[in-house]
């Protein structure tokens, strides 16, 4: 199947799942998620941020572009600011809208200078305790570059987990970079586990490289 | 009549019991990563003894110290601010024991 279609299966696949959900910006109020995520190859991410509402979470972040296809590299470091705009919580189901700002500096490797860079970031999401999606998108600009990141995921958990059990999931994921960091959509198949604070997540992309993520909340 | 006094005396003490657990339904509970919340939040209240969160049930059930309560309002706003919807509270006779069996009941 080639990319193209990959892509629009997996819209109309998330067109029609009851529901759509990934890492959440905003934990809980009074709570601090520390997450941190490497795709080899493209992009290493780490954020921390807090949530003095349920509505609201701030914090700094790091992000790392690599391109594979010219070896450009991108440092950026940023705070940025989530807002929960539209919570819908259903009987067995729940789903967001998460809007963010931000803003910080970027080193550019071909300038080899350092850049006032600007963020800005959508994400929906929905969720059951078997179905799980979100679509994210995810922009920083600067002066001499402009690169957004668009993630869907849509993932399938074998069993329902309850508070006090694993939760384990099975999550395909495609993302796409603008800005010729990737070519086309980078694919990957992602197995992830949560109980309670903790969230672990690792898995392989089309390209055969790692993709993985932790995440705690307290 | 030392037997009566007995029997009175324990289902008052029965009733006082039964009035410290307070079960709560409560929509989007879905995801246990995200519910911990609930229970931080819940935990915090100097009146709360224990607290079981079944996402299975839509249940969140609180035991208090004896003789304390914590209103529906205090319980609505900690739901709330946790990111979630009560639909409805309600002062049971369960104790928590037999919540936590029922739930293992369940999941059986």
């Amino acid at each position: 199947m080639n990319l193209v279609c990959k892509s629009l299966a997996g819209f109309v696949l998330l067109a029609h799942l009851p529901g759509l959900a990934g890492a959440k910006p905003i934990a809980f109020s009074h709570g601090t998620t520390v997450m941190a995520e490497y795709g080899a190859g493209t992009m290493k991410e780490a954020q921390v941020f807090y949530a003095p509402k349920y509505f609201l979470s701030l914090g700094p972040g790091y992000l790392e572009l690599e391109s594979d296809i010219d070896h450009r590299r991108r440092e950026i470091t940023y705070a940025r600011v989530n807002y929960l705009a539209k919570r819908w919580n259903m009987e067995a189901a729940q789903a967001n809208v998460f809007v963010w700002g931000g803003a910080g500096q970027a080193y550019v490797s071909e300038t080899n200078d350092h850049q006032f860079t600007g963020n800005a970031g959508a994400q929906i999401d929905y969720e059951t305790r078997r179905v799980y999606s979100s679509l994210k998108t995810d922009l920083y600009r600067s002066a001499d570059f402009s690169h957004r990141i668009d993630t869907l995921q849509l993932g399938l958990a074998p069993y329902k987990h309850d508070y006090d059990t694993l939760a384990t999931w099975v999550v395909v994921q495609a993302r796409r970079f603008t800005g010729e960091i990737h070519e086309g959509t980078e694919w990957a198949l992602l197995l992830r586990l949560f109980k309670r604070g903790g969230w672990i997540e690792a898995g392989v992309t089309d390209d055969g490289k790692l993709q993985a993520m932790a995440m705690v909340n307290f | 009549m030392k037997k009566l006094l007995l029997a009175g005396l324990l289902a008052a003490l029965s009733a006082t019991a039964a009035a410290d657990t307070i079960e709560m339904k409560v929509y989007g509970l879905v995801c246990g990563f995200c519910a911990q919340g609930i229970e931080k939040t819940l935990r915090k209240n100097p009146a709360t003894e224990d607290v079981v969160v079944s996402l299975e049930d839509k249940l969140v059930a609180i035991a208090t110290h004896p003789g304390q309560d914590i209103s529906d309002a205090e319980l609505t706003q900690a739901l709330t601010d946790a990111g979630y919807d009560v639909k409805g509270i309600a002062r049971t006779q369960r104790s928590m024991t037999d919540i936590r069996a029922a739930l293992k009941k369940d999941t059986k």
